[in-house]
């Protein structure tokens, strides 16, 4: 197994698909669609196989990769794999391969550019996570931003394009200080060894200064901390989720967001052990506002995709508190929420998707009663809003509840703070899921048994629920069910959310070795 | 004294005499038989260049050979100025394909056209190899007064004619000056040579003391005068109003050629022979830089017109260069800036003709140059648009296009020189830059096409758009050889 290129392949696989796309030039819609089907499910098989033959008693990188590439200037394709990345590159391609099936009936226009862009995307994603050399890394970081870009102003809704410059101006003005931070590390490893190497991990065994590492975690910061988003770099994130077709969003929230969280944990920790401790207190705080942030934004959003959007925010800051808050549940509880934070959102966002594609609008008091009419699919949105709210038992709880605790260690005010937002998420998340598929659909009269209403009826009052029939002509009533497709893009990350919710243990095993070397190296083995 | 006489090795000298040969062919055959040179022009000039670019391997250019006194060395640093030359003049005789085609007005021939393209391209190379000042000044009079000409190619279109006399005027003024600097350097060195140059002022100069006014007047004219030949801020007033009244494929070639000349001269001038006066140039070239990169990259944005706009995105990208010969530190082995400039030169080749020749193909199809025209491309015609977008990113500097490779190398040798603050101006200009790169992407995919749309078939132009952007896309993954060249200059300037 050690011999077969196999992180090579499981990047590359999505690009063969892309370059057969773009020769292919007169490839019918549905060809499109079976090539990218093909090439991510090749990449996802891959990627099950690569994660069975991992071995999660080892901390150091496996799978490992190397060829010269530019020697003279310490530059190589450095592949590997540890417990921190492994399960990130499987979210990718799962996530890929969900959002070529979500994608396979609400796209309609220039179908094979769109497969060809998503496939692109998929290659670079997956190559940020493998990249163990500075460069490479960095190369295939701002290869993700022109196809996101891409789906997001040619796919997507109405104010698209702003959405789609907004997002690769902000991100791309991120990641270019990080550049100059890359050549920095390099030339100071170099004077003090005389080594010229962009290798990660031989980076991280020198000995910086306080300042240098200062600056340079600065310039690396920057470029994780916007594609995170922390608060106060999160503004491109609403924008660019609402104006983005559904999968655009999955992969958006799935994958993109853990690039940022990704790039901490492989990068600011082991660089700059000295500048993460000086930093962490104000990481810390910019953690617990965002999460406080994304959750009261989320209360008052009418439009159901936004709603899910500044959720993100919120999940997001559970991450970079329980990176930040440097102990080993915090760090644990980071990872988790990741992945249940790829499998839960990237959900909803589908959930968002599957009603927009009958409803044609995303604004909340269209709809109601949908656990009528959609049984199957109010059934899978519980399930996923529970998980989001934090429900023991499910993904979400798992993650969240290891980060506070490690938040709480390291800074108590953070731990209850952040602790006192679940009921904030639990109230915009209930709220949402009785206004979709509980209450009263708009126009719909009321129910003369309910013991609530009577006394407003006996007066003459108008029906309370929300919006009228004229504002939204299509009755929700009529919606049909999730058809298999749909199904088929929930089912596996319902069954994710409730695996990671019961038993965590075979994924907490993968990551722990790796987080635990890393935690020694960031608290020079003391804790 | 006896006069000794020391036969020439014209063997050095095979490269420009094969393009000077070419020229000669383009000529005569238009006395002859003008009929021919309209069928096999084009042909004709692709072929000539690349048979000196063929020639190039004949030489042993490690040895570092002069010849003509000293006047001419065949250096790795003439290899490298020679290389880029040639291939920005076979691109540039690709994307002219259609409008020599169409676009020449009746009464100008299609040799005179080819012919003073390889003249420019001539001189150029010979700027390469300058080994004294006079060769050098010959060279970049060469290669400019023909870029004049071209430049009024469209006599009848009032900026056309405007742009050249501009450029003329201007290119005349900054020319005096730098005969006015050479002619103090001569005064206060007693020589021409570059090396000898280098040689005296070392005896005179101490380093961290202040300079001899008279040799700093000399450094001033000097830089003043291939300040004005690289476009760079603030003598770049003729930049704009040149490259959008120009034909587009002079433009294309203009935006390149000229600007290699440019930097062939300040590398020889500077680097080699006024190295002793490092300290001063270097911070010099690192205010023009910061200047000049801010200016060209922040009025860009306000450009309606594509060819305008690539004029002021050359004058950034003019800032990038002399941020490159900025970081220039003791001409040792290691030392990387002449290196990150060359081969910022040979990428920007590529992609800055490459985004003209879509301008040039687009005007083939009855479309004007504004971005209102480029609007909708992708709709229109899938693979012009991509590569329009290839070029546009490349040019923005995101991996793992060219232009990415260009600008690291760059940062590099910054960091390397201890410049911090010009790789991070050089970051913040890139991350302004895309604002209007990124314009030229999203009108051309997020938009419907308008006016009215020819559809012509331009085989010749196609193929060199398809070339470049392959070169683009590909050619930074495997950079290493043509880096490698590039290093080697410190042999041949220190």
């Amino acid at each position: 197994m050690e011999r077969v290129p196999i992180l090579s392949l499981i990047t590359y696989s999505p690009l063969v698909g892309a370059v057969v796309l773009f020769l292919w030039a007169n490839a019918s819609p549905r060809a499109a669609r079976w090539v990218a089907l093909v090439a991510s499910g090749v990449s996802f098989l891959l990627s099950v196989a690569m994660l069975l033959a991992f071995d999660p008693g080892r901390s150091g990188m496996q799978f490992t990769e190397t060829f010269e590439w530019l020697p003279e200037l310490g530059i190589a394709y450095r592949l590997g794999v540890d417990g921190i990345s492994a399960p990130l590159v499987g979210l990718t391609t799962l996530l890929t391969v969900i959002a070529v099936i979500a994608s396979w009936q609400p796209i309609r226009s220039r179908v094979r550019e769109y497969y060809l862009t998503l496939l692109l995307l998929a290659t670079g994603m997956l190559g940020v996570f493998v990249s163990l050399d500075l460069f490479l890394f960095y190369v295939f970081w701002e290869i993700v931003l022109i196809p996101m870009a891409l789906i997001i102003g040619v796919w997507g809704s109405a104010n698209r394009v702003y959405a789609a410059v907004k997002f690769f101006l902000y991100t791309l003005a991120g990641s270019l200080l990080m550049l100059v931070g890359i050549v920095a590390l390099y030339q100071e490893y170099f004077q003090q060894t005389g080594i010229r190497t962009l290798d990660v991990l031989e980076l991280a065994r020198g000995q910086y200064s306080e300042t240098f590492q200062f600056w340079t975690f600065l310039a690396f910061f920057l470029a994780f901390a916007i594609k995170v988003p922390m608060w106060p770099f999160h503004t491109w994130l609403p924008d660019a989720h609402v104006e983005a077709p559904t999968a655009g969003s999955v992969i958006l929230a799935g994958v993109l967001l853990k690039m940022g969280g990704y790039g901490f944990l492989r990068f600011n920790l082991p660089l700059f052990p000295d500048a993460t401790r000086q930093w962490a207190p104000a990481i810390v705080v910019l953690s617990v506002i965002a999460i406080l942030y994304g959750a009261l934004m989320a209360l008052v959003q009418r439009d159901f995709k936004k709603l899910v959007a500044y959720s993100s925010v919120s999940h997001m800051g559970f991450v970079t508190l329980g990176i930040f808050a440097l102990n080993q549940q915090g760090l644990s509880g980071a990872m988790i929420v990741m992945l249940s934070h790829g499998f839960v959102t990237s959900a909803l966002f589908l959930i968002v998707g599957i009603l927009y594609e009958r409803a044609h609008t995303r604004d909340l008091a269209a709809f109601g009663g949908l656990a009528r009419n959609m049984p199957i699919f109010a059934a899978f949105f519980g399930l996923f809003a529970f998980a989001s709210l934090g429900l023991p038992g499910l993904s979400g709880f798992v993650g969240e509840f290891l980060a506070l605790l490690g938040g709480f260690r390291a800074y108590r005010w953070a731990g209850i703070l952040g602790t006192a937002v679940v009921v904030l998420a639990a109230w915009y998340m209930l709220r949402v899921y009785q206004r979709v598929a509980l209450v009263r659909a708009p126009g719909e009269p009321p129910d003369p048994d309910d013991p609530e209403l009577r006394p407003a009826l006996a007066h003459g009052l108008p029906p309370v629920a929300g919006g009228s029939e004229r504002d939204h002509p299509i009755d929700p009533r009529t919606f049909p069910d999730v058809d298999w497709r749909e199904a088929l893009t929930l089912t596996p990350l319902a069954l994710l959310t409730l695996w990671v919710g019961v038993y965590p243990l075979p994924v907490l095993r993968m990551i722990d070795p790796a987080l635990q070397a890393l935690l020694a190296a960031v608290t020079g083995g003391t804790l | 004294m006896p006069l000794r006489l020391v036969a020439p090795e014209w063997s050095l000298l095979v490269p420009p005499l094969v393009v000077a040969a070419t020229i000669l062919v383009l000529l005569a055959l238009d006395a002859v038989q003008e009929r021919l040179v309209q069928r096999f022009g084009l042909a004709i000039a692709l072929v000539g260049q690349l048979l000196a670019l063929a020639s190039l391997a004949t030489i042993d250019w490690s040895r570092g050979a002069t010849t003509f006194g000293a006047s001419y060395r065949a250096d790795w640093f003439a290899l490298t100025v020679s290389l880029v030359a040639l291939v920005a003049g076979i691109l540039s005789v690709l994307v002219s394909a259609g409008y020599t085609e169409s676009g020449l007005e009746p009464g100008v021939g299609l040799a005179e056209y080819l012919a003073l393209l390889l003249f420019s391209v001539l001189g150029t190379m010979l700027v390469g190899a300058a080994g004294d000042l006079l060769v050098l000044l010959l060279g970049l009079e060469t290669s400019a007064v023909a870029v004049y000409a071209l430049t009024a190619f469209a006599r009848r279109r009032l900026t056309s004619v405007e742009g050249a006399l501009k450029y003329f005027l201007l290119g005349a003024f900054a020319s005096a000056i730098l005969i006015y600097g050479m002619a103090w350097v001569y005064g206060l060195t007693g020589s021409i040579v570059l090396s000898d140059i280098a040689h005296t002022l070392r005896t005179v100069v101490t380093p961290g003391q202040p300079l001899d006014p008279a040799l700093l007047l000399a450094l001033l004219l000097l830089a003043v005068g291939l300040g004005f030949k690289i476009a760079a801020v603030p003598f770049h007033m003729w930049t704009p109003d040149a490259y959008q009244g120009a034909p587009t494929p002079v433009s294309a070639y203009m935006s390149v050629v000229p600007k290699v000349a440019g930097f062939a001269a300040m590398a020889r001038v500077l680097v080699q022979g006024l190295q002793p006066l490092s300290e001063q140039w270097v911070t010099l070239l690192g205010i023009l830089a910061l200047v000049t990169m801010v200016y060209g990259n922040v009025v860009a944005i306000a450009q309606r017109d594509l060819k305008r706009m690539l004029g002021y995105s050359a004058i950034g990208h003019t800032g990038y260069m002399l941020a490159g010969l900025a970081a220039f530190t003791t001409g040792q082995a290691g030392d990387r800036s002449v290196g990150s400039v060359l081969f910022y030169l040979f990428a920007y080749a590529f992609m800055n003709i490459g985004a003209f020749g879509v301008v040039a193909w687009l005007q083939e199809r009855g479309l004007g140059t504004t971005l209102d025209d480029i609007a909708g491309l992708a709709g229109r015609a899938p693979l012009a648009a991509l590569v329009m977008a290839i070029f546009m990113l490349s040019l923005m500097g995101m991996p793992p296009l060219l232009g990415f490779y260009a600008k690291y190398y760059v940062i590099l040798a910054l960091v390397e020189a201890g410049q911090l603050w010009l790789a991070v101006a050089i970051v913040v200009m890139s991350a302004v830059s895309a604002y209007f790169y990124l314009r030229v992407v999203t009108r051309m995919y997020f938009e419907e096409p308008v006016g009215t749309w020819r559809p012509v078939r331009t085989p010749l132009l196609g193929i060199g758009l398809a070339l470049m952007a392959a070169a683009t896309l590909a050619l930074g993954l495997v950079s290493g050889p043509v880096l490698q060249l590039a290093q080697r200059w410190p042999a041949a300037l220190v």
